[in-house]
């Protein structure tokens, strides 16, 4: 595999060398600064209460590998693991895990080092080593298990001795916990060395640091606030924009307790105005949802709607008759989210329901919560996608069966119909680069391609 | 009382009654004075909030206009005058602008009402702005939508609720369709305590959100303590809609006391939106008034100790002659005619001074004079009724020894006959005379009192016992004998036998002047210290005059006796340091006093 990367990446080089003039010719060296929103305060993929660089932009692949990647079309395709096979039932897996691979601290990949990390991710399995291969033995018939190998908490890491190393094209060099990360490539690592020296990413700047950042010449790749796109844009700025990868949705705590409660969220989801949320308050950064999952990743989505039905929404609030109050709470860090819950409340106020502050209730009533969750898509692969957002929201484990096709369709719509999930938006994630930044990639879900990445010097 | 004493209490209290007045008076006065200066503060702090609040309003004003006047609200009016509104452009100016402008609220509005941008309500684009009636798609002119250039009032509905703002609005007169900026302060704590006003004085405002009184919403840059006093007159202002003030005790010390002053506040369609309290302490006021009423005691006080000194010294200065002049008056009446007044001054009381004492000197001439006329009178009388006393047996005397000459000379056979009756005669003639003589002799003798404690009731009584004989004789006219003794009778110092004399004497009158009978009463009793003997008989009785001279020695109203009976019982009275006097009515009976001092000072040392 190492053997086949080099041959490629001469080939490519090669051909950029006869495509391209000189000037965009792609070269080694130079350090990539990065700004990123996100402060994490580890940089252990099995760390479960990880944000940030297991969310996007996918920065984790800087300095891990998984067994198994997926491309842009959401197909597995190998990385530590060169091949793999599951018994019938699909609940016994065994991955050939790649020669020639080392951790950043020099050693060897291993099928036992590979099974050790695994083990640590998911204490259900049943995983050991058997000579170069590693096998897996699922609690349940898992037939998606590669895709599902390909989440950042199934890194391949080796722990040990409080240090924590990763096969990936990129070495710790230096790390401040949720403030700055200093990553060196690798020159040994097997699907060839980064183009760019190092890495700098700065953790927990607002986007309106990382764009005075990229503006003054101190970041080279920064994030970019989705309602903010545009504006970037019009002042000239190189964005790069993902397909629809973040979910924005109003998650009930708990199930409908009442038919009454249930025609109530129904009416809720029929008020809100997407069209006027995504357009005016995103500035087009996303598209209205009326599912779980895009339309780019499951192809269905048009079917579920979208748009607001006032009169409908009072009909049936009228019919529910009385009802608890909901409370809507959204992140108190993120004001955009502050705007879009009063939107929100204003559209159930004009069908009649009411969505309060939490302040403004007394301590004795009781009422259903409701929050406004903005979550990443975790995977590219829907059915992976789909059991990670329900299992990170507390929704019921959608059960796949029967034609891949439909069992998405059904069991995204049965935890639609649980009423459990009002969704509201799709965004887009967009990334500002500085005019030095050049082979830039990113996955359909925003993730960012950085090994590719190389700079351009002497341009201002 | 004493006349130091009356006048030093004139002197006082007049003082007293005078600087308690003027201190009241002053105290009065100042306390209107105050008053009126207090109520003029409060006004003119009540004006001056206005101004201030006014200013305010101005300077929003001017800054809505700035925005109205910025390129961003230009292009914004631009784009609403080409077609309909692109929300999402416009969505964040006007908390962009509201930031800059230091606006707590601000609203991009167009000519339908619709809302573009809304600064203290980001989600509410595309709704309706209801709260600003003027504007309306019938309204042509943006002049005619906002006729008053100056702020006003709104109730702003928030996402939490309704707050109270002093807000303005202007037009953005680009192409056909108006573009309406409105924005405003919120009026909340922070613009309370961001108004400039004098020390001791405070705002507080009162959203009108619904009817009647609650605390909670009032609005003040510090806690207000105790709200409910503020009830009444905020419901009177939100019943009448006009202004009020009332004066609150916040404790039962006066100077905590607060005059508070209630502004209605109207919307721009004279809606009651809230009401503003300006509050004015009392506190210095309260404070100058007691110092100056504590200033008002203590001279008060110190006028009172003056008066009371200067009453004394007045006083003093004034009595003191007065006392000198009674006290020789005194004297005068106990017997000591030499006593003198002291001449201290030339005024009136110096002349009065003067003036007794020329009375006393002639007092004590005529005295003198009297005495040595009285002494020659006495010495006449004497003469006179010893010449009238010797010359009744001296007659009889001379007779006798003429009828011896004759019968010696005319009838010498009949001489030894004649010399026997007559030597018969001479010697009764002759013991007449040596009694006459022995009688003027006692008088002349009288003894002094040996003074011994005695009881007057015991002398009374052995007098009765003496006239009972005499009044049991059948030869005597039937005389009834009454004793009437007070008991208990103090003791009193005196010679019981001239007192026994004296009685005896006056009783013996008494008897004589009852000569068909009658009433003899002995009474005594106590008054005022002195011990009083009652001699009282039912007999012919005395004229005026006869009383007036009874007690002149040889003054005799019988037939016999020498006259000098009375004067002896008044100079053993008049030794003892008493005082006799006779009542009589004729034909009814006369009655002698004798009053008789203690003379406890008189008794021997031993006893």
């Amino acid at each position: 595999m190492k053997l086949f990367g080099l041959f490629l990446l001469a080939v490519v080089s090669q051909a950029l060398v006869v495509a391209a003039p000189a000037s965009t010719r792609p070269h080694y060296g130079g350090t990539l600064r990065i700004s990123i929103r996100e402060a994490p305060a580890s940089l252990d993929p099995a760390d479960s209460d990880q944000v940030g660089m297991f969310a996007s932009p996918g920065l984790w692949r800087l300095i891990f590998d998984t067994l198994v990647t997926l491309d842009a079309r959401g197909q597995a395709q190998p990385a530590l693991a060169t091949s793999w096979q599951a018994d019938p039932g699909n609940q016994r897996w065994q991955f050939m895990v790649r020669h020639g691979v080392a951790f950043q601290d020099g050693t060897a990949l291993s099928s036992d080092s590979v099974a050790a990390s695994l083990r640590a991710a998911n204490p259900k399995w049943k995983v050991f080593a058997a000579g170069d291969a590693v096998v897996i033995e699922c609690d349940a018939a898992t037939s998606n298990l590669p895709a599902i190998l390909t989440l950042p908490r199934y890194s391949i890491a080796k722990r040990g001795g409080g240090k924590l190393a990763g096969s990936g094209p990129f070495a710790i060099n230096r790390w401040d916990p949720g403030k700055k990360l200093v990553l060196t490539a690798r020159e040994d690592y097997w699907g060839g060395r980064a183009f760019v020296d190092s890495i700098e990413i700065e953790m927990g700047r607002s986007f309106r640091e990382q764009v005075i950042a990229l503006d003054l010449g101190k970041a080279d790749i920064v994030e970019v606030a989705p309602e903010q796109m545009r504006h970037a844009v019009s002042e000239g700025r190189r964005v790069q924009s993902s397909a629809p990868a973040e979910w924005m949705a109003l998650v009930f705590s708990r199930d409908s307790q009442s038919a009454e409660e249930g025609k109530l969220r129904q009416a809720l989801a029929l008020s809100i105005d997407r069209t006027a949320i995504n357009d005016v308050l995103l500035q087009g950064g996303g598209e209205p949802a009326g599912t779980i999952l895009p339309n780019w990743l499951t192809g269905y989505a048009f079917l579920f709607p979208t748009t607001v039905d006032l009169e409908h929404a009072r009909q049936i609030r009228s019919e529910a008759g009385g009802g608890p109050g909901w409370t809507l709470v959204s992140d108190p860090a993120d004001p955009l989210a502050r705007v879009i819950a009063a939107r929100i409340a204003l559209n159930a106020r004009d069908a009649g329901l009411v969505l309060l502050e939490p302040s403004t209730l007394p301590t004795s009533s009781k009422v259903a919560n409701v929050g406004l969750v903005r979550m990443p898509l975790p995977s590219l692969d829907a059915r992976v996608a789909l059991s990670e957002l329900a299992a990170s929201l507390g929704l019921p484990t959608p059960k796949f069966e029967g034609d891949p096709a439909y069992t998405l369709y059904a069991a995204e719509s049965a935890l639609l119909q649980s009423q459990r999930v009002i969704p509201l938006v799709h965004l887009r994630t967009a990334t500002a680069l500085s005019v030095n930044v050049m082979g830039w990639q990113e996955d359909p879900d925003g993730s960012w391609r950085l090994p590719n990445v190389w700079l351009e010097m002497g341009k201002p | 009382m004493s006349f130091r004493r009356k006048l030093f209490l004139v002197f006082a209290l007049t003082v007293f009654l005078c600087v308690g007045a003027v201190a009241w008076i002053v105290s009065a006065m100042t306390r209107r004075a105050f008053e009126r200066a207090n109520e003029d503060q409060t006004a003119a702090l009540v004006t001056q909030f206005r101004r201030e609040f006014d200013r305010r309003g101005g300077e929003v004003a001017h800054r809505v206009a700035t925005i109205a006047g910025s390129e961003s609200a230009t292009r914004m009016a631009l784009a609403v005058s080409r077609g309909p509104a692109d929300y999402s452009v416009f969505v964040n100016e006007a908390k962009t602008l509201a930031d800059n402008q230091q606006l707590d609220f601000l609203e991009f509005v167009d000519n339908r009402g619709t809302i573009l941008s809304s600064a203290q309500w980001p989600a509410k684009f595309g709704y309706k702005e209801n709260s600003l009636p003027l504007i309306s798609p019938n309204v042509s002119s943006p002049s005619q939508a906002s006729p008053n250039k100056t702020a006003f009032l709104r109730q702003e509905e928030m996402p939490d609720g309704v707050a109270v703002s002093l807000s303005a609005m202007r037009p953005v007169e680009v192409g056909d369709k108006p573009l309406y900026v409105i924005g405003g302060r919120h009026l909340d704590k922070d613009f309370m305590r961001s108004l400039e006003l004098p020390a001791g004085m405070r705002a507080i405002l009162y959203p009108n959100l619904a009817k009647g009184f609650y605390p909670e919403l009032l609005i003040a840059p510090e806690k207000v303590q105790q709200p409910q006093q503020l009830a009444p007159l905020i419901v009177q202002v939100q019943q009448k809609g006009q202004e009020a003030t009332a004066l609150l005790h916040w404790s039962d010390n006066a100077v905590d006391d607060e005059s508070v002053h209630a502004i209605p506040l109207n919307g721009q369609d004279n809606q009651l939106l809230g009401i503003l309290l300006v509050g004015n302490t009392r506190r210095p006021y309260v404070e100058l008034r007691n110092r100056i009423r504590s200033a008002a005691l203590l001279a008060g006080s110190v006028g009172i100790i003056l008066a009371i000194l200067f009453s004394g010294w007045a006083s003093s200065r004034v009595t003191r002659p007065v006392e000198q002049l009674a006290e020789a008056a005194r004297e005068v009446a106990e017997g000591n005619w030499n006593a003198r007044v002291p001449v201290n001054s030339s005024d009136e009381l110096g002349a009065l001074a003067e003036s007794f004492n020329r009375m006393t000197g002639e007092l004590l001439e005529q005295r003198e004079r009297l005495v040595q006329a009285e002494r020659v009178a006495a010495w006449r009388e004497l003469a006179r009724r010893l010449a009238h006393e010797l010359k009744n047996p001296l007659f009889p005397l001379q007779l006798t020894v003429e009828n011896l000459v004759r019968a010696r000379e005319q009838s010498p056979e009949q001489f030894d006959e004649v010399f026997r009756e007559s030597s018969s005669t001479l010697l009764a003639e002759i013991a007449n005379l040596k009694t006459i003589i022995s009688r003027f002799s006692e008088f002349s003798r009288m003894p002094q009192p040996q003074f011994q404690r005695v009881q007057i009731n015991e002398v009374v009584q052995k007098v009765a016992r003496l006239l009972q004989a005499q009044l049991q004789s059948p030869e005597h006219p039937p005389v009834e004998c009454r004793v009437e003794l007070a008991e208990p009778l103090q003791p009193i110092a005196a010679d019981p036998e001239l007192l026994h004399r004296a009685f005896s004497n006056l009783a013996l009158n008494a008897m004589d002047a009852m000569p068909h009978g009658g009433t003899l009463t002995l009474r005594t009793r106590h008054s005022a210290g002195r011990v009083v003997v009652e001699i009282a008989d039912t007999g012919t009785g005395l004229t005026a005059e006869e009383c007036e001279r009874l007690f002149t020695p040889y003054y005799t109203s019988k037939a016999h006796g020498t006259g000098l009976g009375l004067a002896i019982v008044q100079s053993i009275i008049s030794d003892h340091g008493g005082r006799i006097t006779v009542h009589s009515v004729p034909g009814h009976g006369t009655t002698f006093m004798i009053e008789l001092p203690g003379n406890m000072d008189r008794l021997p040392a031993a006893s």
